[in-house]
């Protein structure tokens, strides 16, 4: 295989190691997330006979509870290089990349922390990975639980629109063959 | 100008395979986890009513008919089974999640410029094709109700793979014409 790069594009500086990880561990997650979902929300409604949303349910919350973490994670070892390519000179494309960027970490973190307050209202526990209790933040509330269910709902669905956006940008680097692939698949 | 096309090749090969191995991941893992939840003996196979509270169907904005149909939905899934399906699919799904995987290193391998990573690709890329077209011929022998939700979705990615694996296996030609 060749190692000739197209001249016009500057090469790129290499990623953590941990971001790369970080990253691809977030992409499986959230196709994950948003694939069992929908399916687990046509399930039965929960009762004492019917007990078919307890699994996937907890495993949901368990997911968004440590995608949560790995974002904040990513978003501190990425927040100055993305405020320092904000702040260069810039082409449209380049500052649409930079805003897909931050407000990806945006919604997902919105995301995260809305499942948690709308499962916080609606009264049933979580035991993050079968393992620790994670306290109740607050006392049952149902309108409190619908107004969070809708902004998890609206935001997931905001971050669906970016994620599509990002998968464009990536193939769009990728046919360009300008280096800003390989950096998310070098491990060293 | 040849070289660069080929190098162009490997970067969006890349994005290809970690875009649908990642949609394949998801969908692998939901199969395996909605074999796991629906099995035989639940409560919707016993014949329970299903429980439609009011202030539930308000927060799930259901009407009482598609709070009674979800309990056909599973009932539907159980019924359409053949007594073998549900090993089969839960087997099935492990092995996709594995090749899955190993498509995805393959990725890596490539972007890496590792030497064998193009035949592994090819290895790996072959391998789903196979899990797609043993799931089709298993969804073939399924009841219709829950045969018409496979189907299509599985047609679809086999003539995804199918592109892939036509696509590396013409890379590695290219490749080996340019040395």
């Amino acid at each position: 295989m060749s190692e000739t790069r197209n001249p016009v594009e500057p090469e790129r500086e290499n990623l953590p190691r941990l971001v790369v990880l970080l990253h691809w561990l977030l992409a499986a997650s959230v196709f994950f997330l948003f694939v069992s979902s929908w399916w687990m929300l046509s399930l039965p409604l929960p009762s004492a006979e019917f007990t078919y949303r307890e699994l996937p349910f907890q495993l949901h919350k368990n997911i968004g509870i440590t995608l949560f973490i790995a974002v904040i994670t990513m978003a501190s070892m990425r927040v100055r290089a993305l405020l320092r390519e904000a702040s260069s000179p810039q082409d449209w494309l380049q500052r649409l990349a930079v805003v897909d960027h931050i407000l990806l970490y945006i919604l997902l973190t919105i995301c995260c922390l809305s499942g948690y307050m709308s499962s916080s209202y609606s009264g049933w526990s979580t035991t993050l990975w079968w393992l620790v209790d994670i306290p109740s933040m607050t006392a049952e509330n149902d309108d409190l639980n619908i107004l969070f269910s809708d902004v998890h709902l609206w935001s997931c669905w905001a971050l669906l629109g970016l994620l599509l956006l990002h998968i464009g940008g990536a193939i769009y680097h990728g046919i360009g063959n300008d280096g800003a692939i390989d950096k998310m698949f070098r491990l060293r | 100008m040849k070289n660069e096309i080929a190098e162009a090749n490997v970067s969006w090969l890349a994005v290809i395979i970690m875009l649908f191995g990642l949609l394949l991941l998801a969908s692998y893992s939901n199969e395996l986890l909605k074999q796991k939840v629906i099995g035989p003996g639940s409560s919707a196979d016993l014949g329970f009513a299903a429980d439609c509270r009011a202030d539930e169907l308000e927060e799930e904005q259901l009407s009482l008919e598609e709070c009674q149909l979800m309990v056909s939905n599973v009932r539907i899934i159980l019924i359409s089974s053949p007594q073998w399906y549900r090993s089969y699919q839960l087997m099935l799904s492990s092995l996709g999640i594995a090749a899955t995987l190993f498509s995805l290193v393959t990725a890596f391998g490539l972007i890496n410029r590792q030497s064998p990573a193009l035949r592994l690709t090819i290895v790996s890329t072959a391998l789903l094709l196979i899990i797609d077209v043993a799931g089709f011929v298993a969804a073939v022998n399924i009841g219709p109700l829950l045969r018409a939700q496979y189907l299509w979705p599985l047609l679809l990615w086999i003539c995804i793979h199918l592109c892939m694996l036509v696509a590396v296996i013409r890379f590695g030609q290219q490749s080996k014409m340019d040395n």
